[in-house]
Order: structure tokens, then sequence, then C-alpha cells
């Protein structure tokens, strides 16, 4: 406790006031517009089939993006901490690109890849087969999007993971499986925890490269965030609001337990 | 606190945690998961359309179409629709969404798809009507009482007034609404109908204060209180003040367009065994049921003996459509581009 001083009451107030239209009342809005025509009116909302395919749908995304991820993450993590090779930073930078480019870059680059007119997308085309407009090209935004945050929150404890543990382990005749399943992996157990929980979170409500790539189709492809814009945009703010107002809450649970978890150092 | 009570607090809230992202697993997957008394996913069809359609098409007249199916053949049928703006819509379709079905906003946007292979050249003429599903006059939408008293198009120049309108670039209805400004002019002004129009549409796009993707965001912008008036389709309108509850009034200009609707098939997406279901479903829209469905919520049908249906219909004293100015080619290359493109934006300097 040095450097705190007494009488913070007015630069706290004025932080507030500046925060109170920038943020604070923003989040309050979606709920008091999701309940302003009372609760029945927010569950009949939510009940329609659209709202709640988009909820469905969205939350399998971001399951099964989360899963995906977390091996993949986790897996690449591993081979650049362990492994010093030419090309590593290239390599390392590359991968953690996806955090800075634009998500509507993203939606473009996979199109123009994946698309009927794009390189890969030319190659399938014969076969039938067709990823863009579809849930699988929706899985593939997301992946993309959210594939640097399961590395940011693994790679950093895998860095500083005391190589002796390893050794130690080799010695005493364990295999490279077992070392990295009893040794290595419970290390890394709170970084796969926020890993996960952000790539989940993320992907819940990734819409730049979603809207791209999804076709925007109800009952098929249309994720809770589009059905947000779509129902907005055709004038339905209530049907807007009452799914925007679950997945703020859904967010703030993630939040909460991200925090709660492994985030306090960090604040 | 003792160590042992920690941990197991710690473990107690793991486990709610596990179970609460297994319950939220469960109600993601739940429709999908193969329960014994499912019945089988129905067949599909998948139908695109530009932004004012959605209410229309999803709530009555797919259904209506696929009750009858369902008397007829006792098969169930499921639509999977989407609605953006008539450009959007195209841009979709050629780049490869599965639509089976569109409902365009003009027939340039046929013609789009045409020249991108998506469909055969001119296929939509060869339906009933040309293509054209239903229609719809465009009209202003003012505030209520009409403060700045808004009368016609022209009337747009006047220096103070704030124009809503869709982008031209995405927007169907923002061509269309562009033919009505030019048009009106051009009529009243036989001789000189290219300089009216530029005039007019100059004098319109200088109080252009907003531009949305869609003729439906551009209302949606203009309800959450920009501008003094809103270009815009009357279906769109028309329902909302029948029930008083659009934040304004439709004042009808005495001169304005019809717009025309078309739709396209897109065969090479629509499998051998589908052919049928598609073929009944493109009857259908233009029988005498789907029409009246299409009057009931405010669009003309091309059948104009159905038209009395609809008594919020407004009268204008001289409607003309995209023919009378030589069809959406000429329009596009000489009024789209020619003059609001090429002359007006220039000069405005947006």
């Amino acid at each position: 406790m040095i450097g705190r001083r007494h009488g913070a009451g007015f630069p706290v107030g004025m932080l507030v006031l500046v925060l109170l239209p920038l943020i604070l009342m923003p989040i309050a809005a979606v709920f008091v517009f999701a309940f302003g025509g009372g609760p029945g009116e927010f569950l009949k909302a939510l009940r329609t089939e659209d709202a709640q395919f988009a909820l469905r749908f969205s939350l399998l995304i971001a399951f099964l993006t989360a899963a995906i991820n977390a091996v993949l993450g986790t897996w690449a993590a591993y081979v650049l901490a362990k492994h010093r090779f030419r090309g590593e930073r290239p390599l390392a930078i590359a991968i953690n690109l996806p955090v800075a480019i634009p998500t509507v870059v993203v939606g473009t680059s996979l199109l123009l890849l994946w698309g009927p007119i794009g390189l890969f997308g030319k190659l399938l085309e014969p076969l039938g087969l067709q990823p863009m407009f579809t849930p699988a090209g929706v899985l593939l935004a997301h992946l993309f999007v959210t594939f640097p945050y399961m590395l940011g929150s693994v790679k950093p404890l895998l860095d500083e993971l005391e190589v002796t543990y390893e050794e130690a382990s080799y010695t005493l005749g364990a295999g490279r499986w077992q070392t990295f399943r009893y040794v290595i992996l419970p290390a890394l157990k709170g970084g796969l925890f926020s890993g996960t929980l952000l790539t989940f979170a993320h992907s819940l409500g990734e819409f730049g490269a979603t809207v791209m790539v999804s076709g925007n189709l109800r009952l098929r492809t249309q994720t809770a965030p589009l059905y947000i814009f779509a129902q907005f945009e055709a004038g339905k703010v209530a049907q807007a609001n009452a799914v925007a107002a679950v997945l703020a809450a859904l967010s703030f649970v993630i939040f909460f337990f991200l925090l709660r978890y492994s985030g306090k150092e960090r604040l | 606190m003792p160590p042992t009570q920690s941990t197991s607090r710690s473990r107690l809230e793991g486990g709610l945690l596990a179970a609460a992202g297994l319950a939220l697993l469960l109600y993601a997957v739940w429709p999908w998961l193969p329960l014994p008394g499912r019945a089988a996913r129905p067949r599909t069809v998948v139908f695109y359309g530009f932004s004012i359609l959605g209410e229309a098409l999803n709530e009555d007249v797919l259904p209506e179409f696929a009750r009858r199916w369902r008397q007829t053949t006792g098969e169930p049928v499921e639509f999977i629709t989407s609605f953006a703006g008539s450009g959007t819509v195209t841009n979709q379709i050629a780049l490869g969404v599965p639509a089976q079905l569109a409902l365009l906003s003009l027939e340039l946007d046929a013609e789009r798809l045409a020249a991108a292979g998506v469909i055969a050249p001119g296929s939509w003429r060869r339906l009933p009507h040309g293509g054209v599903v239903n229609r719809t006059p465009f009209v202003l939408v003012v505030r209520r009482g009409n403060p700045k008293n808004l009368h016609d198009f022209s009337d747009l120049a006047r220096p103070g007034v704030r124009v809503v309108h869709p982008d031209p670039m995405t927007s169907g209805g923002a061509n269309w609404a562009l033919l009505a400004e030019y048009g009106a002019a051009a009529r009243r002004h036989p001789g000189r109908e290219s300089e009216a129009g530029f005039e007019a549409l100059r004098g319109v796009w200088r109080h252009v204060v907003a531009q949305a993707a869609s003729a439906r965001a551009a209302r949606t912008q203009f309800e959450n209180g920009f501008g003094d008036v809103l270009v815009t389709y009357e279906q769109d309108v028309l329902g909302d003040a029948a029930k008083g509850k659009l934040p304004g009034e439709i004042v009808y200009p005495p001169s304005t367009v019809l717009s025309e609707h078309t739709l396209v098939v897109i065969d090479k997406k629509i499998p051998a065994a589908d052919r049928p279901l598609i073929r009944a479903l493109v009857q259908f829209l233009w029988s005498e049921p789907a029409q009246r469905l299409f009057v009931r919520r405010g669009f003309r049908s091309v059948d104009e003996g159905l038209n009395g249906d609809n008594p919020a219909f407004g009268r204008i004293q001289d409607p003309f459509r995209v023919a009378d100015f030589g069809g959406w080619d000429r329009v596009k290359k000489e009024i789209v581009d020619g003059i609001w493109k090429d002359r007006v934006m220039k000069e405005i300097g947006k």
C-alpha cells in the first residue's frame, strides 16, 4: 500500500463521470431495453424459433472452437516453446497475427480462399464440397480469429516452466507422453482454463468474420450476433435486445470466472 | 481457514462450473440429438429476398405454401431464408451462397446474376409477368404533422431538409428511389428531361444525411430519429402507418415510380428431386391466394383487380414504371451511373 492518497473523491468522480456514458451506461441500456416490455415480452422474444436457433448455434460453434483451439493452441505453444529452429520468430508472429487483423478482413480472405472462386474452393467445387456459407465455414472463421488466445495463455507458462522438472521426469524413466501428461500439463492448468474461456467468449461474440462467411441464413448459419444485427436492422429492437441481453449476461459470467481463477494478478 | 476446507470449496466451485458448462452444451445440441420419436429433417428450400420482404414471406406466403404442399403431398417442407439489401443478396449469391430462389428488388440484380453465370440470361423473363411478383410505389415518410411541409420530391431540395436515403451501391430500393426522384422531375419537363432530372437529383442528394445499406435499415435510422424525411417503399411503412405505429406519416408525391420485384430461380442449386417442389412454389407465388397475401402485407399485386383488397393503398396521380424510361439497362447506364454517380455525386463531393 504505497502511494495511495486520501481525498481521491474528485479524481475518482471525474473518472466515473467520463466512463459513465462511454462504458457503463451502454451496458445498462441493453438490459433496460430488453426488459422494457416486461419479463413476458422478454421471454417471448427469446422463445422464437430463430432466436433459439441463433443462441444454440452460437454456443455450439463456441464449444467446438474452444475444444479444437485448446488442443491446437497448446500443441503450437509446446512446439514453439520447446524447439529452437530457424524461422521460429516469423512463425510465432504469423500465428499471433489474427489478434491484429480486422475480422472483416479475415472473412474476406477466407471467402477468397475457400469460396467458389477461391484457390481451395475451385478444387472442392467439383467434389460438391463448399465450406463457405455453411456451419463449417463459420467454424473455420472462428478457429482463425480465436487461435492466438490459447497460445497467449499457455506459452508464457511453458516458457517459465523450469526445464529441470522435465529432466527429472525423464531421468526417472518417464516417457515423452508421461512427462507431458504428469509434469507439463498440470503446470499449464490455469493457462488452459483461461485460454479456453477466452476462446469461448470471443467465439460467442464474433461478428466481423462470421457475417462474411455465413451467408446469414436463419435456422442454418445465423449466429446470435448476426441475429441481433439482422433484427435490429429490421427495426425489431425488442427481439434484438433480448438476445443481446443473454449474450451480455453470458459474457459477464465468463469474465467473472476468468477473474476468479486466473486473471487476478493481471488486474 | 484450514486448507482442507478451502480445497473442498474450490472443488465444489469447479464442479458447479463444469455442471454449468455441461448444461450449456446440452442446451446447445438439444435440437440435434437423435432422440426417439423425432421426425426426420424435412425437405428444405433456401429462399433469399431483399430487405422489406421478410415478414410477408416468413409469416404469410411461405407458411401458406408449406401448408398446401403438406396437404397435397403429405410431405413437410422447411424454408431457410435470408433478407438483406437487394445488392447485398445479389453479391452473396454470386459468391455462392446456397440460394435456390431469390426475390430481388430490381431486374438489374437479376442481370448481374446472369452476367456472373449463376442463372441463364433472361431466364426470369420466361416466368409469369416477366418475373415480376409484385410492386409498390416510392413515397416520402415525414415526421408527424409534416413540420417541414414536404409534398413532393422537389421539396427535398429546400434548404434545411435532412433526407434519410438507402445506399444505391447495396440497396435496390435506393435505385428505385433515384428513378422516382429523377422521373418525377423529367416527366414534368418534357423536352429537357435529363437536365431537369439532374437538377432534381442534385437537390435531393445535397440533403442526404444518412445512407443505410438497405431500405429497411434506412427506415430503422429514420425511426431512431435521424432526418426529416425518408424515401422508401410504400409497402415498408404502410402496415405500421395503418396501425398508428409509424413515428411519422406517409406523403404520396404526385408523380412516382412503381418498383417491380423480380424472382430468379437458381437452377444449378436445385437437386433434381426438388424440382417439382420448386416449380409448385414458383407457380404459387403468382396464384391468387399468394397475391392476396402480398396485398394484405401492403404490396400491390401484378393482378390489378386484387388491389382493391387493401384500403390503405394511397392514390398516385401519375405513377410510372421503369419501362417508361427504357428499362433498367438504360436507366442504370444513363441515370444511375451517367447522372447520379458521375455528375451529382462528383459535384456534391461525397
